[in-house]
C-alpha cells in the first residue's frame, strides 16, 4: 500500500538567487567520460536480484550471522537523517525510514538475511525458521528460538507474539500495515477491526481457530484462505514483537521496548536519537544482524543535499557518517559518480517503486488508442530527472526488479526506445481511424512536472493525438486522480511493493473488483482474465510457480490490456564516509543495510 | 499672452514686422515653453536617464520583434533540440558542451532536460513578461486615475467609500492572494477535460495583478486632487460655470501628469518582477509558454550543474529592472528638479 510522491517529480526549488559569478557552470560532460565502475556496480546490483529469494529453513535461520569481512567492533557512527521518526511502536511502523530503524531495534517472527554473496533469504528471526505451512497454506506454525529476550532481559514468549498481533486491532493502531489483520478477519478495508474491537486490552482474545499458542514457544496461525506469502508478511517491521507486560498503548510509540541488537538511549523528537547496544540481544539467536558499532548518533533535518555534501567532503566526523535513508540528491549525482574517489564510497540498488502513466480505462475504451499511447509516450525525461541510471531504470513492465523471480522483459519496447515511437503510434491510430483522438493529460504542477508534460504532449501530438494538458496542484494530485469518475485520460502514478512478491503489486493495482475512490487501481482496469488469474495465482502454494505466473500475468497486462505504460523502476544511490565499513545496499529495505555497518579503526 | 502685449506696448514705434524680427531672438528663448518641453530638456541632460531609456527601449524592441529575431536566428522557443538530436544532452539531461552548451549554433546554450534554445526562450520570455507588465500598468493607471480623482474631487460619502475599499484591498497580502486565486480563476472558466488556453491565463494574471495594484497610485492622486481643488484656478473655472467633467479634464489632469508618469514608470518593473515571481511559484504561465520567471525557477533547480542557464535570464532581469528604475528616477528629477535626491 505504498505510493511515492517522488513519482510526481516534485522536486522543491531552492531559493532563487542570481549568481553573477563567472559562468563556469554547465558542461555536463560527455557520457563517454562517465565513470565506468558506476555502470558495473549498477548492473551488478541488478544481477544479484535475478536469483530467487528463498524461504530459509532451520539451518539458515540459526545464529550467529555470517561475519562481515574486516569488521571491527566499537566506535560511534553518525547518522544523517532527513526525517525524524514519528512512530517507534512496531504496530505503527510502515514508512521506510522507520522500517530501517526497526531493523536495529525490533525483531519479528521472520526477517531478510542478506549474505556476503549478495543472496537474500527470508529466515526465521524470533522463530526457528521462516514458517511451516500446512493445510494448503492456510495454517502456519512458528516455534520460537531459545535465548530471545527484550532489552530488560525478559524472555520473549508466544504470549508476546499473540499480544503483538491482537493489539493491531486496537483503535489507536492506525499507521501500520493491515495485511495480517485482513487475512485473519478475511475482509478488505478496515472492517477487520470488528474482529477484536478493543484489541487485547479488555480481556478479549482472538479465538484459537484463528491464532493459537499451545505452549510458550509455539504460535499457529489459521488463515481462512491460503496465504503463501506469510514468511514475507512477518518480515515487515510493522509485525515486530511488542512486550506484553510493558505495553503502554499510545505511549509505546515514543518509548518502545527493544528486542533487536540496539536500544534507544535517548530520543529528542525532531532533533536527535542515540542508539546503544542492547546487552540482552544474543548474537547466537540472530542469523541476520550484527552489533559492531557501539553507538549510533542519529541527527535529523538533513536534506538530501546537505547529507550528500557532508559525505562528499569526507572531513572530520563526516568520515564516520552515513545516512540510512537519504539518497544522493539528483543535482549532486553527476559529481558523485564522476569522481572515482567519491564514487567508491557509494552503494546502489532498487527502491520498490515503479512509475507508470495510467490510462483511464473508463474513458479510453479503445484498445488501439491505448496501444498507440503506450508506444508514443517518452520516458526519457523522468529517467533524467531522477538522476539517470543512478536513480532510475527504464521499465519494461509493472513488476520491479526488486521482486522475487524477476524476469527482464520489454514486450512493448519501452526500455529500448525511451523517446517513444511516434511513427508506430501514428500508424496504429491511422489504421484504426482514430487520428486526433482527444486525450486529457493530467500532470502535477511543479516545474519538473511541467517539463515532463511538455515532452509527453509533444510526443503525443507527433503521434496524432489532440492533447489537452491539465495541471493539477501537487498536494491534491493523488486525491484528484484517485476519483473513479475523474475526467482525465492519462496521468502518472507510482506504486511500491510491500514485500518482494508481485502479490503486493498486481492485486491492489490491477484487480477490477477493488475499484473505488482513492483505491490504487488508478487506471480503473477491470479485466475478467486478470481477475480470475489473480484468484488462481493467490491460491498457488508453490512460491516459484506463483512467481512465474505473476510475471506471465504482467506480460499479459502490458501487451493485451494496456491499462497504462510503465516508465521507470526507481533506484537509489547512497553515499557513506570513508571510515564506514560493511556498507551494502539491501534491496529488501530499499536502503543501506544498517545491521552490517562497522566503524573502521 | 501677457508678455506679447507688453512687448508690443513697450516697443518703439515703427513697422510691426521689423520689431518682431529684431525682438524675437532673446524674449522667445524665455517664453513659450510648456512644462513638458522643460522636462524633456532637463531629461536630455541627464546621462544616466538617457542610457537607461535606451536600455529599456532595447528590451521593448526585443520583445516586440521576437518573431523577427526568431526568423533571423533560425530557431523557435518550442522545438526540443536536445531531445530530438542525440549528442547535445548527457544522460542526466545536462548540456554536454561547456558553458551550458553555448556554441555558434545555440548562442546562450541549451536548456537542461528539454533541450530548447535558451536565447529563444529568453527573447520570448521577455516578450511575454513585458506585454503582461505593460497591460497591467495601463489598466492599473487608468483605474487609479478614475478612483483617485473621483474620490478627491467628489469628496464626501464617495470619498469615504472609495477610501475604505482602498484600505481593504491594501490590507490583503498580495502575493498570497495571487497564489490562492490564480488556480480558481483558471478553473472557473475551463472545462475539466480541456487544456486551459494561454490567453485565459494571461487575462487572469493581468486581472489579479490589476485588482490589487491600483490602490497606491489612487491614494496619491486623491491627495493631489484634494489640494488642487481648493486652488484659485479651480475656483475660477467653477465660477465661470465650467462643468465638473471639464474641470477634471482641463484643469486637474494636466496637473496630475507628473505623479502619474513617475509612478507608472516605477510600477512597470515591479509588475515584471511580480509576474516572474508568480511563475517562479508555479501559479503564473506554465509550460510550454516561454516565461522569464519560470526560467529562474528552473535555473534555481539546476544551478549546481548548469550555472549558465540561470546566468542569462538573471543578468537580463537585473539589467532591465535597474535600468527601468533609474529611468523612473530620472523622469521624476526632470519633472521636479527641486525635489531633493
Amino acid at each position: 500500500m505504498r505510493r511515492t510522491r517522488t513519482a510526481l517529480l516534485a522536486t522543491v526549488a531552492a531559493g532563487a538567487l542570481v549568481l553573477t559569478a563567472c559562468s563556469s557552470g554547465g558542461g555536463g560532460g560527455n557520457s563517454t567520460t562517465e565513470n565506468k565502475d558506476a555502470k558495473v556496480k549498477q548492473s551488478k546490483s541488478a544481477q544479484q536480484l535475478a536469483g530467487q529469494i528463498t524461504f530459509g529453513d532451520d539451518a539458515a535461520s540459526k545464529g550467529p550471522a555470517e561475519p562481515v569481512p574486516g569488521a571491527t567492533p566499537g566506535g560511534t557512527m553518525n547518522v544523517l537523517e532527513r526525517d525524524s521518526y514519528t512512530h517507534l511502536d512496531p504496530g505503527q511502523i510502515y514508512v521506510s525510514n522507520e522500517g530501517q530503524l526497526a531493523t536495529l531495534i525490533h525483531r519479528g517472527l521472520t526477517t531478510y538475511k542478506l549474505d556476503n554473496a549478495g543472496k537474500y533469504t527470508v529466515v526465521g528471526d524470533l522463530a526457528t525458521n521462516s514458517g511451516e505451512q500446512s493445510d494448503g497454506g492456510k495454517t502456519w506454525t512458528y516455534h520460537l528460538k531459545d535465548g530471545i529476550k527484550f532489552q530488560d532481559g525478559t524472555p520473549i514468549t508466544s504470549k508476546d507474539i499473540r499480544w503483538s498481533v491482537e493489539r493491531l486491532f486496537a483503535p489507536f493502531i492506525t499507521n501500520g500495515p493491515a495485511y495480517l489483520q485482513q487475512w485473519l478477519a478475511n475482509t478488505a478495508g478496515t472492517d477487520y477491526r470488528k474482529l477484536l474491537p478493543d484489541g487485547p486490552y479488555k480481556g478479549a482474545h482472538l479465538p484459537d481457530t484463528l491464532l493459537s499458542t499451545p505452549d510458550a514457544k509455539t504460535i499457529v496461525f489459521h488463515f481462512p484462505k491460503p496465504q503463501t506469502d506469510t514468511p514475507y508478511l512477518f518480515a515487515m517491521p510493522g509485525y515486530s514483537v511488542v512486550d506484553s507486560a510493558k505495553d503502554t498503548k499510545q505511549a509505546y510509540d515514543k518509548a518502545p521496548v527493544a528486542s533487536g541488537p540496539y536500544m534507544i538511549k535517548n530520543f529528542d523528537q525532531g532533533k536527535s536519537m542515540t542508539l546503544v547496544k542492547n546487552p540482552n540481544w544474543d548474537p547466537n539467536t540472530d542469523s541476520a544482524r550484527h552489533q559492531y558499532v557501539d553507538t549510533f548518533a542519529i541527527t535529523f533535518n538533513h536534506q538530501a543535499e546537505d547529507s550528500t555534501k557532508r559525505l562528499m567532503s569526507d572531513s572530520g566526523e563526516n568520515q564516520t557518517s552515513v545516512s540510512f535513508d537519504n539518497a544522493v540528491d539528483t543535482d549532486n549525482t553527476p559529481k558523485v559518480v564522476g569522481d572515482p574517489a567519491i564514487y567508491k564510497r557509494t552503494v546502489a540498488g532498487y527502491q520498490p517503486f515503479v512509475g507508470q502513466i495510467d490510462f483511464n480505462m473508463k474513458r479510453l475504451t479503445d484498445f488501439d488508442v491505448r496501444k498507440a499511447l503506450a508506444l508514443a509516450i517518452p520516458t526519457k525525461a523522468v529517467y533524467q530527472a531522477l538522476g539517470a541510471e543512478y536513480g532510475a531504470e527504464y521499465a519494461g513492465g509493472f513488476l520491479s526488479p526488486s521482486l522475487a523471480g524477476y524476469q527482464k522483459a520489454d514486450p512493448l519496447g519501452k526500455a529500448a526506445n525511451p523517446n517513444g515511437d511516434a511513427a508506430a503510434a501514428k500508424k496504429i491510430l491511422t489504421d484504426a481511424g482514430k487520428l486526433n483522438t482527444k486525450i486529457t493529460y493530467a500532470y502535477v504542477n511543479t516545474t519538473a512536472g511541467q517539463q515532463y508534460s511538455v515532452t509527453i504532449a509533444t510526443a503525443l501530438k507527433a503521434a496524432g493525438f489532440d492533447v489537452q494538458r491539465k495541471e493539477l496542484p501537487s498536494d491534491t494530485y493523488y486525491d484528484l486522480i484517485g476519483k473513479v469518475d475523474n475526467q482525465y485520460d492519462i496521468y502518472a502514478s507510482a506504486w511500491g511493493a510491500d514485500w518482494p512478491s508481485a502479490s503486493t503489486v498486481i492485486p491492489p493495482v490491477f484487480d477490477g473488483r477493488t475499484i473505488a475512490d482513492q483505491a490504487p487501481n488508478y487506471a480503473h482496469v477491470n479485466d475478467a482474465h486478470i481477475n480470475s488469474e489473480i484468484d488462481r495465482i493467490e491460491a498457488l502454494t508453490d512460491p516459484a510457480a506463483a512467481q512465474k505466473a505473476w510475471f506471465d500475468l504482467n506480460t499479459y497486462i502490458v501487451t493485451k490490456v494496456i491499462p497504462g505504460v510503465p516508465t521507470v523502476y526507481y533506484k537509489q544511490l547512497q553515499l557513506f564516509g570513508s571510515k564506514v565499513g560493511g556498507a551494502v545496499y539491501n534491496n529488501m529495505f530499499s536502503a543501506i543495510d544498517a545491521t552490517k555497518l562497522f566503524v573502521k579503526q | 499672452m501677457t508678455s506679447s502685449t507688453e512687448t508690443t506696448l513697450a516697443g518703439p514705434p515703427g513697422e510691426p514686422g521689423q520689431i518682431a524680427d529684431s525682438g524675437t531672438a532673446a524674449p522667445a528663448e524665455l517664453a513659450g515653453r510648456s512644462p513638458g518641453q522643460l522636462m524633456w530638456q532637463r531629461f536630455k541632460r541627464d546621462r544616466t536617464g538617457v542610457i537607461s531609456a535606451y536600455v529599456v527601449g532595447f528590451f521593448f524592441l526585443v520583445g516586440i520583434f521576437a518573431p523577427v529575431i526568431s526568423k533571423l536566428y533560425g530557431k523557435d522557443p518550442y522545438t526540443l533540440y536536445g531531445t530530438n538530436e542525440p549528442g547535445l544532452l548527457n544522460d542526466f539531461g545536462y548540456p554536454i558542451a561547456p558553458n551550458g552548451g553555448m556554441s555558434s549554433r545555440f548562442w546562450f546554450g541549451i536548456e537542461p532536460n528539454l533541450g530548447r534554445d535558451v536565447f529563444m526562450q529568453l527573447v520570448y520570455g521577455i516578450r511575454t513578461s513585458l506585454s503582461i507588465a505593460v497591460a497591467v500598468t495601463l489598466a492599473v493607471t487608468a483605474t487609479a486615475i478614475v478612483m483617485g480623482v473621483t474620490a478627491g474631487y467628489v469628496g464626501g460619502k464617495t470619498d469615504y467609500f472609495i477610501g475604505r475599499v482602498t484600505d481593504l484591498l491594501m490590507a490583503l497580502p498580495a502575493q498570497l492572494f495571487f497564489v490562492a486565486v490564480m488556480p480558481v480563476v483558471t478553473a472557473v472558466f475551463v472545462s475539466p477535460v480541456d487544456e486551459t488556453p494561454t490567453y485565459l491565463r494571461v487575462v487572469a494574471l493581468i486581472s489579479v495583478q490589476w485588482f490589487l495594484g491600483w490602490m497606491g497610485l489612487a491614494r496619491l492622486l486623491r491627495g493631489q486632487v484634494l489640494s488642487l481643488r481648493e486652488r484659485e484656478f479651480i475656483e475660477a473655472a467653477r465660477v465661470t460655470g465650467a462643468s465638473s467633467w471639464r474641470i477634471v479634464r482641463r484643469e486637474l489632469l494636466p496637473n496630475l501628469v507628473t505623479p502619474i508618469l513617475v509612478q507608472s514608470t516605477l510600477m512597470l518593473p515591479a509588475f515584471v518582477t511580480a509576474e516572474a515571481g508568480l511563475s517562479f511559484l508555479g501559479v503564473g504561465l506554465i509550460e510550454p509558454t516561454p516565461d522569464w520567471g519560470r526560467m529562474f525557477a528552473r535555473g534555481a533547480e539546476v544551478y549546481q550543474n548548469d550555472l549558465t542557464y540561470m546566468f542569462f535570464p538573471g543578468i537580463a532581469m537585473v539589467v532591465f529592472i535597474v535600468a527601468f528604475n533609474l529611468l523612473g528616477d530620472s523622469v521624476r528629477d526632470a519633472f521636479d528638479p527641486k525635489a531633493a535626491r
